[in-house]
């Protein structure tokens, strides 16, 4: 049993969900709700359901690190953890938005081996920019269905103000986060 | 900033509190598509009726809730008054071009004439709007504090999420805490250092350099202490059989009617929306009255 885990590690399965990436998903979640509610009080003026959020890096990395599957989670859960601690009520395609977030950098966790490479960085950067852009076009385009607001609208109000906010946390912070994690990583012999 | 983190609900005893939570979020997505299917505005009015009532049952009070309203006042905001009235962008592709002017002749504002031009149908449709977003806001900004922290995992398991996931959900629940303590232990260390992060001065990446020591070490103590928990767990043999949940759910009758209710109201707005024509936005003539 022991050996079929190693070979599974080392394989690095892209939608592997056991126990470890359970705690992994849950610990994201968590911390991303305590990091998003610690910076609540900055908020972009004349943005409609946007702040600014430092903490949007952490599901892209969780998905970076752990998979799709946690980087969504991560995002999704976060996510909802966030406003209810905010009290900002529970709005399920800006939960959906924020999972995408994750999801898509942890499709390219499989391309990724050395955090500290220079082509593994500049493939996270893509994916945070192919991420924030398909989650927050879902996210404030669904405001079109919901509030019945028109393409102009969504785009300055919504789009714009989340994802170049966002775009910009996660292009210097995943970085930063990914030479960290390596070193943990090699330090730690995991 | 003190990291005092606590949950908005509790207990009130309203009427709210005795529905189940499975029935509530059912409840709530109903009222969700139904009011997103239709721009009628008697099908509006009477979700927006539904909505009210459903909010009132909670006995939630402002003091409660100003912080989501504040939020939700902006959206408003920007959709109603400055894209739909002000410059009428937000009423395109639903409200026909042209219309019928509110002031044809103009106004006197401060000695001067002005010309505006709201037209009665976008004014009709600022109304519609409102209904369709506070119907929404109303049932979805309550859960909060009327949905015990404790039972989240338990209702999306019995909603059909798998183990796993609503397991996921119910542990970072559990994590909150101790992620709030990890960061305050972290910030006061970094103040000690001399960190500044409650200053709010300086651009983008002034900012920007100044969270990278707090998010960094906060990010990394998580996930060395996630493979204790993961181990441990493990050792317990998780995931091997299907889980049982300290905090259980049970269905009532008035759970029953809740639900049933929900696909009723949820069915008789599709049916009337997309069978008898009432899907599309339309002004009353009641309304062209008012401004002859």
């Amino acid at each position: 049993m022991y050996s079929n885990e190693v070979i599974k590690q080392e394989k690095k399965p892209l939608w592997r969900f056991g126990t470890k990436e359970v705690v992994y998903a849950a610990i994201g979640a968590a911390l991303y709700a305590v990091v998003t509610w610690a910076f609540n009080v900055w908020q972009i003026p004349g943005a409609g359901n946007v702040g600014v959020r430092p903490a949007v890096v952490i599901p892209m990395f969780f998905g970076i690190a752990f998979g799709p599957i946690v980087g969504f989670i991560t995002g999704f859960v976060g996510n909802i953890l966030a406003d209810l601690l905010s009290g900002y009520g529970f709005w399920v395609w800006w939960d959906i938005g924020n999972g995408i977030m994750g999801l898509i950098p942890g499709l390219f966790s499989v391309m990724l081996v050395d955090f500290k490479s220079l082509r593994s960085i500049l493939l996270s950067e893509v994916s945070v920019v192919l991420g924030v852009l398909l989650g927050m076009g879902v996210a404030a385009f669904s405001e079109m269905w919901v509030s019945g607001a028109d393409l102009n609208t969504v785009l300055v109000a919504n789009f714009l103000p989340a994802f170049l906010t966002n775009v910009l946390w996660g292009l210097v912070l995943l970085p930063l986060l990914m030479v960290a994690y390596s070193a943990i990583v090699s330090q730690s012999g995991r | 900033m003190t990291m005092l983190v606590t949950w908005n609900y509790r207990y009130r005893n309203s009427l709210i509190d005795h529905v189940d939570p499975r029935a509530r979020l059912i409840f709530s997505f109903a009222v969700l598509i139904a009011a997103t299917s239709t721009w009628n505005p008697l099908l509006l009015a009477i979700i927006f009726f539904i909505s009210i009532s459903w909010y009132a049952s909670a006995k939630l009070s402002w003091q409660d809730t100003k912080r989501g309203w504040l939020m939700i006042s902006i959206l408003l905001f920007t959709m109603i008054v400055v894209n739909t009235i002000l410059t009428g962008g937000g009423a395109g592709g639903v409200v026909p071009e042209g219309g019928q002017l509110v002031w044809p002749a103009g106004f006197n504002l401060f000695g001067r004439h002005m010309t505006f031009g709201l037209t009665v149908e976008r004014l009709w449709f600022a109304i519609a709007q409102l209904m369709r977003i506070l119907s929404i806001s109303l049932v979805f900004i309550m859960i909060p504090y009327t949905m015990d922290s404790r039972a989240y995992g338990v209702t999306f398991r019995k909603l059909g999420l798998p183990d796993r996931l609503a397991y996921t959900m119910e542990l970072s629940f559990r994590f909150i805490p101790t992620l709030a303590r990890n960061f305050q232990v972290t910030l006061d260390a970094q103040r000690a250092r001399g960190f500044e992060m409650d200053s709010l001065k300086g651009g983008v990446l002034n900012k920007i350099k100044r969270i990278a020591p707090l998010i960094i070490p906060v990010t990394m103590n998580a996930i060395v202490s996630s493979e204790d928990i993961a181990n441990a767990m493990d050792l317990r043999g998780f995931g091997q059989q299907k889980r049982s949940w300290l905090y259980e759910l049970k269905y009532h009758w008035w759970d029953y009617v809740v639900i049933g209710f929900s696909v009723v109201l949820l069915g008789a707005v599709l049916y009337l929306a997309y069978r008898h024509s009432m899907r599309l936005f339309l002004v009353p003539q009641w309304w062209y009255g008012l401004f002859n």
